[in-house]
């Protein structure tokens, strides 16, 4: 008697290889037989009509802390990712002393634009250590988590202040190294550093001031291990990335690791930026390193309103200054001639033409619908003003809840994304899940993939699965997912080839604090299998906790 | 093990280095003021973006010569 059969479906089983009429077994959490399977199940899901294939695993996300109200990382159970990779950017939430929380939750709110309110209202934190920090989550997972330990925070505990002042001492790097080995032995997958990020002050994250000499060291460790090695390099800059690439290849080679950079952008201003890491990743890979570019299927679509601080005023700092105050002091802000008049500067002597004309109002609570759709610029030329003044009166007017979206930033044409996701050495991830609450939807890349890059053609079925499923763990090292193998962990997903996708981007009030962040739900999934629990079916989430800690 | 083709060249800076000890290692062969000038220019994400700009970090790549054409 088997626990599920997962019925007549097409089993597409994450190696690549072509789709099959079958079924596949599962007996103890584990998948027991697949193909023409006889016998009983207590749980039998009829996929007729339907691919079974692995459950999805994204490998870059910031889930660190809705993991701990929320076990299913929603809506990415519902998209079908069964496995998610957080603590990304040199960023986690252990090891870390209580002495240091305010310092994190900083770098959280300015880097990943998470609300404090999220990381002191909705759970107690009890732990300072990793094992604390697994702990806790395991309590209530439906998904499985495969944790990155980040850089920055494991210099923080080891150096305190001096961590974003200085390089460290040997003894210093010894310490690192020692909890960094601690992390691992208590479920880490691997180490995640940054090269780009600051602080809400504006001062560079602790990894930053690393030597190589330190990342060279810590990399050891991960070579104990085998584990990952995570960065984020400065994506804006060709030149700076390949270097970064080589830097990784060098640790890669000496240390028998595995490393991978994010993210990885297609932009019109510089099309042979991409085209120029793939040839030297690939110009690597032939050395024997692995060096995985980790690139997003999704276009770069940010929307802000002047609620809160967006990342699309990263490039304005008066702005930011202005917004990352509290709702009265920002309101004044705002009604200030002398303030405005520098914001306004910030904008260019076209006060905002270039810079914000082409934003599109996507409407808010309290946004005038006869607007919704127009450019920042139409809306401007119709009120007499400039758009860098419009946008700062129409928003007044309006409780600040006029919502923008910059559309199309960046990686938005197909033809030429649809080859570079398909590339053997492109891993596709990046998808930021769970943070960036406020500025755009991080779920649904993986139904976007088959809605936009396999029913177009840029990838087969079976492509697109194994890039999401047998490749990622491969890549990993997460040697018990991403294939519909006997033997594996049965995190299977149900869907439709033809109608899987992600919904439109909506803003919803599910988050504690402020509240609201982008989302968007998943199309043409049926079933959503963790560790052979159904943990998502029919449009609804189940009681089912099967999720694990999985390295 | 198969050859790389010629990228720009770089450094990281050392613990406390300055830019005009950072030239003089980098640029050895040109006079102090020019190097620590070509320094800058090649390095406009150190000493021109950055806020406070010209602050070094240990991380940072710190190119030592200008963009290969054609790259």
């Amino acid at each position: 008697m088997f626990d599920v059969i997962v019925k007549n479906g097409l089993v597409v089983d994450g190696s690549g290889a072509p789709g099959f009429k079958g079924d596949v077994a599962i007996k103890d959490g584990r998948i027991a037989a697949v193909g023409k399977v006889t016998g009983e199940a207590r749980t039998v899901v009829d996929a007729t009509g339907r691919v079974v294939a692995p459950g999805f695993i994204d490998p870059h996300t910031h889930f660190d802390v809705q993991l701990l109200w929320d076990g299913a990382a929603k809506p990415a159970l519902e998209h079908g990712v069964t496995c998610v990779v957080p603590g990304n950017c040199s960023l986690s939430l252990a090891p870390l002393k209580i002495a240091d929380r305010a310092r994190l939750i900083g770098m959280f709110q300015q880097i990943e634009e998470m609300p404090p309110e999220a990381f002191t209202e909705a759970f107690e934190w009890t732990w300072e250590d990793f094992a604390g920090y697994r702990a806790a989550i395991e309590k209530d997972l439906s998904i499985n988590v495969a944790p990155l330990v980040g850089h920055s925070v494991i210099r923080l505990w080891v150096m305190g202040p001096a961590s974003q002042e200085r390089a460290a001492t040997p003894d210093e790097i010894k310490a690192m190294q020692d909890l960094l080995r601690e992390c691992l032995e208590a479920g880490a997958v691997g180490l995640s550093t940054s090269f780009v990020d600051v602080d809400e002050n504006g001062r560079p994250v602790p990894s930053r001031f690393a030597q190589f000499e330190e990342l060279d060291a810590l990399s050891a460790v991960l070579g104990e291990f085998g584990r990952m090695l995570q960065i984020v390099p400065e994506f804006y800059a060709t030149d700076i990335t390949i270097a970064r690439i080589d830097q990784l290849a060098e640790l890669s080679l000496k240390h028998n690791i595995p490393t991978t950079f994010s993210p990885v952008f297609d932009n019109a201003g510089t099309p042979n930026s991409v085209p120029r890491q793939i040839a030297r990743v690939e110009e690597q890979f032939a050395r024997g390193a692995r060096v995985w570019p980790q690139m997003q299927t999704r276009p770069a679509d940010i929307s802000f309103s002047l609620l809160r601080p967006s990342l699309f005023f990263g490039r304005l700092p008066r702005w930011m200054r202005v917004l990352r105050q509290p709702l009265e002091q920002r309101l004044a802000g705002l009604r200030d001639p002398a303030i405005v008049e520098k914001m306004i500067a910030d904008t260019g002597p076209d006060e905002g033409e270039k810079l914000l004309g082409r934003l599109v109002l996507r409407g808010g609570d309290a946004a005038p619908p006869e607007l919704a759709g127009m450019t920042l610029s139409e809306i401007a030329k119709a009120r007499g003003e400039t758009p860098a003044r419009a946008l700062i009166s129409l928003s007044l007017e309006h409780g600040l809840d006029v919502a923008f979206v910059s559309a199309n930033a960046g990686h938005e044409k197909t033809e030429r994304v649809g080859p570079m996701l398909a590339h053997p050495l492109v891993h596709i991830g990046a998808s930021d899940g769970g943070a960036h609450l406020a500025s755009f939807a991080t779920y649904g890349d993986t139904g976007y993939l088959f809605s936009e890059f396999v029913r177009k053609g840029h990838l087969t079925l079976e492509q697109a699965v194994a890039k999401i499923t047998g490749e990622t763990a491969d890549i990993w090292g997460l040697k018990d997912r991403g294939r519909l193998q006997p033997g594996k962990a049965a995190d299977i997903v149900v869907f439709d080839a033809e109608r899987i996708d992600r919904a439109e981007e909506l803003p919803i009030f599910d988050m504690p604090g402020d509240g609201m962040r982008y989302t968007r739900a998943a199309r043409g999934i049926d079933t959503v299998l963790v560790n052979g629990e159904v943990a998502y079916t029919a449009g609804s989430y189940t009681m089912a906790r099967a999720g694990v800690v999985c390295v | 093990m198969a050859a790389l083709t010629r990228q720009r060249r770089f450094v990281t800076p050392g613990p406390d280095e300055t830019v005009e000890e950072l030239a003089r290692r980098a640029v050895p062969d040109a006079p102090l003021e020019a190097a620590v000038d070509q320094i800058k220019s090649w390095n406009l994400h150190v000493f021109a973006m950055r806020r406070p700009p010209g602050l070094l970090l240990g991380s940072d790549v710190v190119f030592v010569e200008p963009p290969i054409t054609n790259a």
